[in-house]
Order: C-alpha cells, then structure tokens, then sequence
C-alpha cells in the first residue's frame, strides 16, 4: 500500500475564509500531515512604505491606520512617537493618559476579534456573536471621540486631535465594570470544553529559544513563556504610570496563546480604569507640534535640500550623511512589537520609512509551526498567531 | 487523572455550564439593530459624506479657493478650478473624488473659513464610481440634503475648532466662526430679521 502512496500540494487561501484575509498557503501533505508549508503574502500590499516617502510627516500619519486595521489606534501612536523622538515634542501629560486609554481599548477591540474569528474557525460559533456583540460598544466609543469607528487617525504629532468628554469617560467606565464578567462568559464557553481543548492543547508548538529566534513578538512569543513586552521595557506614554502585568504562557501551543491573550482583557481593563482615575486636565496638544499644514518648525523644506543627485555633487559625501537623521520609535501593538524606522533629511518627508510589522513576522513562522501537523491544525495556527494582513502586506 | 476532574469529564459539567449560558441569553434583551428597517443614530462629528456649506446669507458657498485642503490632503482627491477676475480670485469649481478619499477630515480643519464638512451622513452608495466625483452643485446639494435629515436650527461641526485645541492655533476667521444657520435667507427674511444684517 505504501507503494501508491505521493505527495499532493493543496493550495490553502487566498479566499479562504479562515486565512483571515489574504494569506496563501502552499501545503505538501502526505496523507494528513503537512511535510512543508509555504506562505505566500502580498495580495493587499499598497506600498505605503514607499507612498510615505512622497507625503509630509501630517500626512503620513492617516496612511498609517491603514496598516494593522484592527487597532489603527496603536499604530497612530506608534508613528506619532518616532515623529516626536525626531523633533523632540514634549507631549503634554492628559494627551498621554488619552492616548494610553485609547490605545488599550483598541488593544481590547482587536482581541476581542481575534477570539470572534479564532473561536470561529475552530468551531465555537456563540463566543463570535459574544465578543462582536462587546466590539460594538467599543467602536461605539470611539466614534463618538474620533468621528470613525475603525479608522480612526486620532493621535496627533505632539498630542492628540481633539478632547474627551464626561459622556464618554462615563460610557467607558461603565464599559470597563462589566467587562471582567464578559471575559468570563467567553471562558464560560471555550476555556474548558474538550472539543476546544483538543484543538489547541499541544498543537503548534513553539519554544522559547526558537520562538526568539523566528522574531516572535507579543502574545504569541509570552505563550512560549518569554517575558518580553514592549510598554514594560521601553515604556512610551504613561504606561510607566500606570500598574499592570504582563501575562506569560507555559508550553507554547495554542491553547497558551490563546490564555495569555485572554488575561491580556484583564490588565488592559486594568490600565484603563487607571488611566481614568489618574486622568489629569491641562493642554492636549504641545506647543511646538507641528500645525497640520506641514512644513512647520523645526524641520522646513527647503528647495535645494530635496535635490539630493544635486546636493551629492556639490559637497562631499559626509555632509551628506550627516544630514540625515535616523529614528526607531516601537509600541505594543495587540499582535507584538509594531516598529517604525524613519531616516530623515531635512525635509518634511521622510527620506525612507520602514515599518516593522508584526504580522509580517509571525506569516514567516508558520511554515516552522506547521510542520508535521494536521490540515485542520493550520487553521489553529493561523488564528493563534494573530495576523492582520494589511499590516503583514502594508 | 483526580477522581474530580474524572467525574466532571463523565457529566460533562463544562458543556452543561457554556449551555446553561447560552439558555440565559435567550432570555435577554436582543442587541441587534435590523438595519434596513431602523437605523443608528451616529454621534456628532462622524466623517461622512462631503458637502460644501451653504452660507445661509448669500446662497452660495464660502469657499475662498486659498488651497490649503488640496496641500492637507494626503490622497489628493481634492480639485479646485479657480480664475482671476477683475483682480479676484474666484473659485470656478471645487471636486472632491469621495472613492479616493479616505475620511481623515484633515481638509475640514485646516479650512480657514469652515467651508468645508464631512457630515453626518452616511449612506450615500452609488451605482456607478463616476457619481461619487462630487462636483460644486452636486456637494452644496448634499449640504441641502444633510441638513433636510438634521433636526435643529444649527449646525457646528466639531472637526472645525476641535475642542480642546488652542485657539491661537487657527487663523482668525476660523476662530470667530459660530454654529451655521440651516434655514435658508429666504425664511429669515420671511420671520423679518433686519435685512441690514444680510449685507
């Protein structure tokens, strides 16, 4: 029987509705295990990296909300942040406390998703109708705030857009009592059933060492039980104000991913009940941030500074480098480390921006979590590392 | 494997607990909002359709064609057409592609007149991608539109000044800019409001 036996290449996505989004995967199974598995990403790519190169730094920044859709909240702020460590703004304290209110409820509305569709694909269909049924009220408030509920560009460079009021800082508090019992009700449904168990307990195993080495950031590289985050090494915005706790995973499957993810509701909900007593009133924007009509100070463009062939031949190659100015600024992002490298001349544009995206990370790894495993464990593995294909393409 | 995890297995306690859960909601209010047939209230300031404002006194817009929201915007689906006359600068025509826009209402801040708005409304699909090029007629119609929908006298978006900015960021004519009268000049003059105050 052996003899009959041959590889077969099944081509997963890009319209499957469980790659969430775009993401092709190219299988060679025997039988039912994977021997190889090739992601294939690009079918959303917009090139904002380049797009970026051709706008001012104000305009820049909606493009940005673009990227990971999910939580367009906390790649504004990441943005924001380098721009800010370029010019050297002084964010004024309240436009700190907004942005990290905001920024974790962007954190919970994005979790809130990924369980919705994780669960989904798996198969646990009420925990989708329950986190989306949560979702709405989140979107909700941030409509009321930013004028969006998805895209919402509310950050500014130097602080935010425009400030909160009393009904919405009522609204979220209201939100953020209820919302530990809701967790529960999802943990209610999925955290102890067998079905679930069996789709995720020791599935797509990963360890610390290597989970290190593929680049893994965020929930996914804490369920292999590294403790790395973002807001606690290299605290931005008033995340060194406020307590929290970075939850850890133990044996790097599914099942701790999906656990760490689950705690993270909890300190999130942590650090906005914080951030609402600890609110403190004042300006929301700095004085020296840029007005939105770019080109403003300290950075102005100049005519001959664009000119850059023009400029090389003039002058010697030194005081050409020493033009340009470099900046790497990261945050927490809900699916890890979200960075943003910007090289600067002395223009309003960025001379090259580079975004390092988690999603784009985690798509790699899945040939090495695949391998060996079931087809309907790809479909785990996707959902457990979180991929947002806007960001991954950008 | 304890001898309580054992007999939780056998009764299917988890089971019983995630239906016991779903058993309750059935009894709870429903939280769903039959689209078509009743529709959600959006919160002020929601970025939706563009339109041009009519200045209730004159009829016509109050774009002064200074160009700054075609600089501010970063997918440039703004177009403004505008000749001199009689030493003039006059505004010919003013369009807005709503397929490229993104939504972002930078336009609408750094307009220095509060000519321009993204507002309240949000159902406005079309067709065909050639109706979504707004021309001048076409945005004061929508700002006609919008305000037949919007239930008060007054209109004030809050993209114009966002609150908690510092006034002296704006320029002065922005500054100075009060919440827009909806009713036409027509009606003002017919509940005879002095007519010294038009010109």
């Amino acid at each position: 029987m052996t003899d009959n036996t041959k590889e077969l290449i099944i081509n997963l996505g890009p319209q499957h509705p469980a790659t969430h989004g775009v993401l092709r995967l190219i299988l060679e199974v025997e039988g039912e295990i994977i021997k190889k598995c090739i992601p294939h990403i690009g079918y959303l790519h917009r090139g904002v990296e380049k797009l970026s190169e051709d706008l001012t730094y104000v305009q820049v920044l909606p493009l940005t909300d673009r990227l990971d859709y999910l939580s367009s909240m906390i790649n504004n702020v990441g943005f924001c942040l380098a721009i800010e460590k370029l010019m050297g703004i002084n964010v004024p304290e309240r436009a700190k406390f907004i942005r990290t209110m905001m920024a974790e409820m962007a954190r919970i509305c994005s979790h809130l998703l990924w369980i919705a569709t994780h669960a989904l694909d798996i198969g646990a269909m009420t925990v989708f109708l329950y986190a989306m049924r949560d979702r709405e009220k989140l979107l909700e408030m941030f409509e009321m705030v930013t004028g969006a509920r998805l895209t919402v560009s509310y950050p500014r460079i130097g602080g935010v857009r425009c400030d909160i009021n009393d009904k919405f800082l009522e609204e979220l508090e209201k939100f953020i009592e209820e919302f530990p019992s809701k967790v529960e009700e999802y943990e209610t449904l999925i955290d102890r059933n067998r079905v679930w168990l069996k789709r995720t307990k020791g599935v797509g195993v990963i360890t610390a060492e290597e989970a290190i080495n593929w680049g893994l950031t965020g929930p996914t590289l804490r369920g292999s039980g590294v403790y790395y985050d973002v807001r606690k090494f290299f605290p931005y915005d008033a995340y060194d104000k406020v307590e929290f706790e970075v939850p850890v995973g133990k044996n790097g499957d599914v099942y701790d991913r999906y656990k760490c993810r689950m705690l993270e509701f909890r300190q999130s909900a942590k650090i906005i009940k914080q951030c609402i007593e600890k609110l403190p009133t004042g300006p929301i924007l700095a004085e020296e941030a840029p007005r939105i009509r770019m080109p403003s100070s300290p950075l102005k463009i100049n005519k001959e500074d664009i000119q850059f062939e023009i400029y090389l031949m003039e002058k010697n190659i030194e005081d050409f480098i020493k033009k340009f100015t470099e900046v790497y600024a990261s945050v927490e992002a809900p699916r890890g480390e979200l960075g943003f490298y910007i090289v600067c001349d002395e223009s309003a544009k960025p001379y090259r921006m580079r975004v390092r995206a988690p999603s784009f990370v985690h798509a790699g790894a899945l040939s090495r979590l695949c391998e060996g495993s079931l087809i309907a464990d790809v479909i785990a593995n996707i959902g457990s590392i979180d991929i947002v294909l806007g960001e991954c393409d950008r | 494997m304890k001898v309580g995890e054992f007999i939780e297995k056998i009764l299917m306690i988890e089971i019983i607990k995630g239906l016991w859960l779903t058993l309750r909601m059935l009894f709870s209010k429903p939280v769903t909002i039959q689209y078509p047939f009743e529709r959600r209230k959006v919160h002020e300031g929601f970025r939706g359709r563009h339109a041009l404002v009519r200045d209730p006194f004159t009829g016509n817009d109050k774009c002064i064609g200074c160009m700054r929201c075609t600089t501010v915007c970063p997918s440039r689906c703004i177009h403004i057409k505008r000749e001199k006359r009689e030493n003039k600068m006059v505004v010919t025509d003013y369009v807005i592609e709503a397929s490229r826009c993104i939504y972002c209402a930078y336009c609408v801040e750094a307009c220095p007149v509060c000519a321009l708005v993204l507002t309240e409304d949000y159902e406005y699909s079309q067709y065909s991608i050639e109706n979504l090029v707004f021309d001048k007629e076409r945005l004061l119609k929508n700002w006609d539109e919008f305000t037949k929908k919007w239930g008060k006298d007054y209109y004030f978006n809050k993209f114009w000044q966002p609150p908690g900015i510092d006034p002296s960021r704006w320029p002065k004519t922005k500054r100075e800019q009060g919440p827009i009268q909806i009713k036409r000049v027509e009606e003002i003059k017919r509940e005879g409001i002095d007519e010294s105050f038009i010109n």
